[in-house]
């Protein structure tokens, strides 16, 4: 199974509730990892306050601070790089992940939603 | 006169600063010395003179007290221990990280929590057993772990999280991630301090009703935790045969009553009482006397003029009040009377036909208390600490908390238990208050410290950059702080008394504010006894014993200096408050 690493600005709590105001995206993405965790993955998350050496030790996390600090969080799926300056949803960290997923949560695009003419779609 | 009774092995002297923990920790280490027992005494005071009080070089491990056999004492400073820390921690990163997350890590090692948790760190060491403690029949604290520190290592996410040596966590326990000891040593230490035949804390206080009502909070808050075995030590009693002098007479009259009036919950507590020590208890010799008292000659008053300064609050105010509006900020440790200077401030602004709203969150609403009766144009309110994270917390759980599931919920509420939230949840009540009256002016009492600030903006600036969004942020905490740097709008006036622990401290405050781009408008040393005139032989001393703190504010600390001298007149009610004016 995969391993997902998240490399986090130095700041409070995981669920966010001591900074300015609690972020319900942050909330959201601390019960995404335990749900993924549940599913078998390895989830690490790295804040840079408490673990600076994890980030230290992959230089390609390293090239992407050095290009602005708002490239953190990052996320990392077994050595790779999958996103930068955003909280990925759970769906977008399956999908990453190679994860199955139930049909009912894929993305559907209904036929003529697209806005082209009939058989021009492409 | 008599000294805490001390019958266990473990025993921590905790208190508002200036109220006297080292002198009656070392007179007491050194009876129990003298009684034949070996003794080791604990210093964990930043602003500790153990070493001239004790007149032997003290260190980081116990050193033998030079002509008192049994004795031996030690020497920790937490902020040194908690500058090494962060430096351990950070340190190994410079250049290989950039700057701006050098900046950011650094900031989070800053706060008073990573000096906390470092003092922690070493009683947790002592209070083990292990090591040079074995050897000890008796070991006293100077210092004690505050409620603060004791409630954040009770969190179960504390152990569960943190010292399970994860690397996510709560960041609220950031400092403590790093640190040498592990769970086992800190679950005993926590234990060993509610053994009620291991460890006793005596609670020091001034006899004075706001120094009392501030150690019932202190014995509600430990007691709370569990911890029972309390003595309260009343130190400074002032109760001369003779007093003739007005000051005398005054300060005599005022620890009578309030010790007639102690707090129930005090009462109830084995207490011992010491009297005042017009200078400080510095060396040997004068902690024997201390503990044998018989008639000292006094030393010979000093000649110097008083230190130039201006006296009572008349000259800032007159500068406060061209501004037209704004907020003054009156910060301070406990018990440097911060709630009677802004009281004082916020009533001569009424005074001269100004709006004025007056914000505190004194548990004892001490504010409301000190007016006593109503000024026009002025607005008192309260910030209830307990409404305010109750707020916080039902707010967060339904807005964040909605679409969580039930364990990820129970992750939410466990953080929502920390004690920081009590900060952030002020803050938001904070942020309202100044901005229902941006046209008048605010004077607040209890204002967030620089590390608070800085947190607050770095998640601000997280929410702008890093999540494109304003966050849930409300406009007026926004809008807050920039305006906390603008020192057109916003006046800091740090309180301060003329001794050496709340100077120190006073300081520490002061770097906090100014790495937070705040630079304070003035400082104003209240209570003094020099500025009061009096010319009773012991309260004279202690009056010259002043100086050199006053001179240490004056040459290194403020740019702007107001000295307030002690009251005849307790400064409680509208009238009375004037007194704090001065000719200035």
């Amino acid at each position: 199974m995969s391993q997902l690493d998240v490399f986090e600005p130095a700041m409070c709590c995981p669920t966010g509730v001591c900074g300015v105001s609690v972020d319900p995206v942050l909330a959201q993405f601390n019960a995404d990892l335990q749900a993924l965790s549940a599913l078998g993955v390895t989830v690490v998350r790295h804040s840079l306050s408490h673990d600076a050496a994890a980030f230290a030790s992959q230089p390609a996390v390293v090239q992407e601070m050095q290009a602005g600090m708002d490239r953190l969080p990052i996320c990392m799926v077994d050595g790779h790089i999958v996103t930068t300056g955003l909280y990925p949803s759970r769906l977008q960290l399956m999908v990453k992940l190679g994860l199955p997923i139930a049909t009912e949560d894929k993305p559907r695009v209904k036929l003529g939603d697209c806005g082209c003419q009939p058989g021009q779609c492409g | 006169m008599s000294l805490p009774l001390i019958d266990t092995r473990f025993s921590f002297f905790t208190g508002k600063g200036g109220v006297g923990k080292t002198s009656l920790a070392c007179a007491t280490a050194l009876r129990l010395a003298e009684a034949g027992l070996r003794v080791l005494l604990v210093s964990t005071d930043p602003a500790s003179n153990l070493d001239e009080v004790l007149e032997t070089p003290l260190g980081p491990t116990p050193t033998p007290v030079r002509a008192v056999p049994g004795l031996q004492a030690l020497n920790i400073d937490p902020e040194a221990a908690a500058a090494a820390y962060r430096e351990r921690m950070v340190g190994p990163f410079r250049g290989v990280l950039p700057d701006a997350a050098i900046r950011s890590m650094e900031e989070q090692f800053s706060g008073g929590c990573t000096v906390e948790i470092a003092a922690f760190d070493a009683f947790a060491e002592l209070l083990a057993g292990a090591g040079p403690v074995g050897e000890f029949d008796r070991v006293v604290f100077d210092t004690a772990p505050t409620g603060h520190t004791l409630r954040l290592l009770t969190l179960p996410s504390a152990w569960s999280q943190f010292l399970a040596s994860n690397t996510s966590g709560n960041s609220c326990l950031g400092p403590l991630s790093g640190l040498e000891k592990n769970k086992a040593v800190y679950a005993a230490a926590l234990a060993q301090l509610t053994q009620a035949d291991q460890t006793t804390v005596v609670l020091v206080a001034r006899p004075e009703h706001a120094a009392l009502r501030e150690a019932e909070r202190t014995r509600h808050e430990l007691a709370e935790l569990g911890v029972t075995h309390l003595r309260l030590a009343l130190n400074g009693v002032f109760a001369p045969e003779q007093a003739t002098d007005a000051v005398a007479i005054a300060m005599r009259e005022r620890h009578a009553a309030a010790l007639q009036r102690l707090p129930a919950g005090l009462a109830g507590l084995p207490s011992s009482r010491t009297g005042f020590i017009p200078r400080g208890l510095v060396g040997l010799a004068a902690l024997r006397a201390f503990l044998h008292p018989a008639d000292v000659a006094l030393a010979a008053r000093s000649a110097a003029p008083l230190p130039e300064v201006p006296q009572g609050l008349g000259g800032l105010l007159a500068d406060i009040e061209a501004a037209g509006h704004g907020l003054v900020m009156t910060m301070g440790k406990g018990g440097v009377g911060k709630t009677t200077v802004a009281a004082a401030v916020a009533v001569a602004l009424a005074q001269r036909g100004h709006p004025v709203v007056l914000s505190t969150t004194d548990p004892a609403a001490h504010v409301t208390w000190a007016l006593g009766e109503a000024v026009p144009g002025l607005t008192v309110q309260r910030i209830d600490p307990a409404a305010e994270v109750q707020r916080y917390r039902d707010e967060v759980l339904a807005k964040a908390g909605a679409g969580l599931d039930a364990s990820a919920r129970a992750m939410l509420e466990e953080d929502l238990r920390s004690p920081c939230t009590e900060e952030i949840a002020i803050f938001h009540a904070f942020a309202r208050t100044v901005d229902a009256a941006a046209g008048g002016f605010v004077v607040l009492d209890t204002a967030p410290t620089g590390h608070t600030i800085l947190l607050m903006d770095s998640a601000e600036a997280y929410h702008r950059e890093v999540m494109r969004t304003q966050g849930d942020m409300p406009e007026a905490v926004r809008q807050l702080l920039p305006r906390l740097r603008d020192a057109q709008f916003t006046r800091v006036l740090i309180v301060t008394l003329p001794e050496a622990t709340p100077v120190h401290e006073a300081e520490r405050l002061q770097a906090d504010l100014r790495r937070a781009g705040i630079e304070p408008f003035a400082w104003v040393i209240n209570q003094s006894l020099l500025a009061s005139g009096t010319h009773d032989p012991v309260l004279a001393q202690r009056g010259d014993y002043e100086r050199p703190y006053i001179d240490q504010v004056l040459q290194h600390a403020a740019r702007r200096c107001a000295l307030l001298a002690w009251q005849c007149r307790e400064p409680v009610g509208a009238d009375a408050l004037r007194g704090l004016f001065g000719e200035g």
